[in-house]
């Protein structure tokens, strides 16, 4: 059923989605035997804060950097050093693309 | 190879209540073993079971600032995403029911959507303690796809060079072709690496200790799960037990595939029978030394030392396996 094969491995997008759609179903008829009411507009509702005042909304933006930050925390010195060759210009970024790309057609001719 | 719509259906039904079922009943035994470990009594095993039927009568509380979609979507989406896995592993000692229709490569996929699920609906509930744990998953994310990936596909790639011709990516392929007798002693340290490098990544996968900290319940009170309750819960809890058997499952596919029916002499139902509880068994060993032991035995890592941990100590091991399998071949 219209399955993309490579040679090496296989799959059927229809059949997947097929799947995911059929499991879906199913989720959601467990889940909806669950209960549905809650006390709304009650104190319940409001974010848990461990007791602590709720910041206003708008304050709360989450910056790429903060959504980044155990990764280039726990990568100083390597973000340090990128950050170093990140010069802004784009015929640099393409030597580095023709170069790395290079390298990976090296290590694949090597092992095929 | 093609399956009928009866088997499918049925096939279906079995996997995916059976694995529930046995999720839970694994998540038991994962909390009654850590109890003895900590010198407690611990919950009856069937807690799991308990757990899920109080959540469902709970209330399904939707904080104010929540996108209420989202918030309700994500916990049925992660649990679909996650047991749709199970239709390409091979189970019991059984192929995939749908092993013609997918391998390896979505398997790796699969397994990203349910914490990509838990991320967009901890961001959906509007809680800044919510925010943070979905942050950490999404950083978390990040670091343990490389290793993983390195070692599935290390693993296909080698057995492709011996297989030529057939479809290495495919689990039923993979699990009917142990490398482990196929290579020289190289090929043997690449895959003990590569074994050590996924046993790694599964407690991570899992959310568990060491890796909790996108929950972190003392920290930030169960991060992006903080303000999920009730049936929400339920479904991130039932998704969480079934994800359990799909990583030990891809453990087991990928390195301990083997039956002990064959050895002992056994055929037909009983055979199928004794490998089916033999899968049973390799699965609790799996869970026990990546979950359980571990858990009992580790502290929490906070979110930088997790990346650091993957994207170096882990990458570099499963780098060096896959160098191991690959001079296996040449030499």
């Amino acid at each position: 059923m219209n399955a993309i094969n490579t040679g090496f491995g296989i799959w059927s997008p229809v059949v997947w989605t097929l799947l995911f759609l059929g499991v879906l179903g199913i989720g959601f008829w467990i889940w909806g035997a669950g209960r549905k009411d809650y006390k709304k507009n009650s104190d319940q509702t409001k974010p848990f804060l461990a007791g602590n005042e709720e910041p206003d909304p708008a304050r709360l933006h989450v910056s790429g950097d903060h959504l980044y930050w155990g990764m280039t925390a726990g990568l100083r010195a390597y973000y340090d050093r990128i950050r170093e060759w990140h010069t802004g210009v784009l015929s640099d970024y393409f030597a580095w693309f023709i170069g790395v790309l290079a390298v990976v057609f090296i290590v694949i001719g090597l092992l095929r | 190879m093609t399956v009928g719509i009866a088997t499918a259906v049925w096939g279906g039904i079995v996997v995916l209540f059976g694995s529930g079922l046995l999720g839970l009943v694994y998540k038991g035994f994962d909390r009654k073993l850590a109890a003895h470990m900590q010198g407690r009594i611990g919950p009856p095993l069937r807690q799991p079971f308990y757990d899920v039927t109080k959540l469902m009568i709970k209330e399904n509380i939707v904080p104010d600032h929540a996108v209420t979609w989202l918030f309700n979507g994500m916990p049925v989406v992660s649990l679909a995403a996650v047991a749709t896995i199970l239709f390409y592993l091979p189970l019991g000692g059984f192929a995939p029911l749908f092993s013609g229709y997918g391998d390896l490569i979505l398997v790796l996929y699969l397994l990203a959507v349910p914490a990509l699920a838990m991320i967009i609906g901890g961001f959906a509930a509007g809680s800044p303690y919510a925010t943070v744990g979905a942050q950490r998953e999404m950083v978390m994310l990040m670091s343990y796809e490389f290793p993983l990936a390195i070692t599935l596909v290390s693993v296909a790639w080698r057995l492709a060079t011996i297989l030529p011709g057939a479809h290495t990516f495919s689990l039923a392929v993979i699990a009917a072709h142990p490398l482990w007798g196929m290579v020289g002693p190289l090929g043997v340290i690449g895959l003990v690496l590569l074994l050590i490098s996924l046993l790694v990544v599964t407690p991570a996968e899992l959310s568990k200790i060491p890796f909790d900290i996108p929950e972190a319940e003392t920290e930030i009170a169960g991060g992006l799960l903080a303000e999920y309750s009730g049936r929400n819960l339920a479904m991130f809890y039932l998704a969480d037990a079934v994800k359990m058997i799909v990583m030990s499952a891809l453990v087991v596919a990928l390195f301990i595939p083997y039956g002990i029916a064959a050895p002992l002499g056994l055929a037909g139902a009983l055979g199928a029978f004794i490998d089916a509880l033999f899968f049973l068994v390799k699965i609790f060993v799996v869970i026990f030394f990546t979950v359980i032991v571990v858990r009992v035995g580790f502290a929490r890592l906070k979110v930088d030392q997790v990346a650091r941990l993957f994207w170096l100590p882990m990458t570099a091991m499963a780098l060096l396996g896959m160098i191991f399998l690959a001079l296996d071949r040449i030499l």
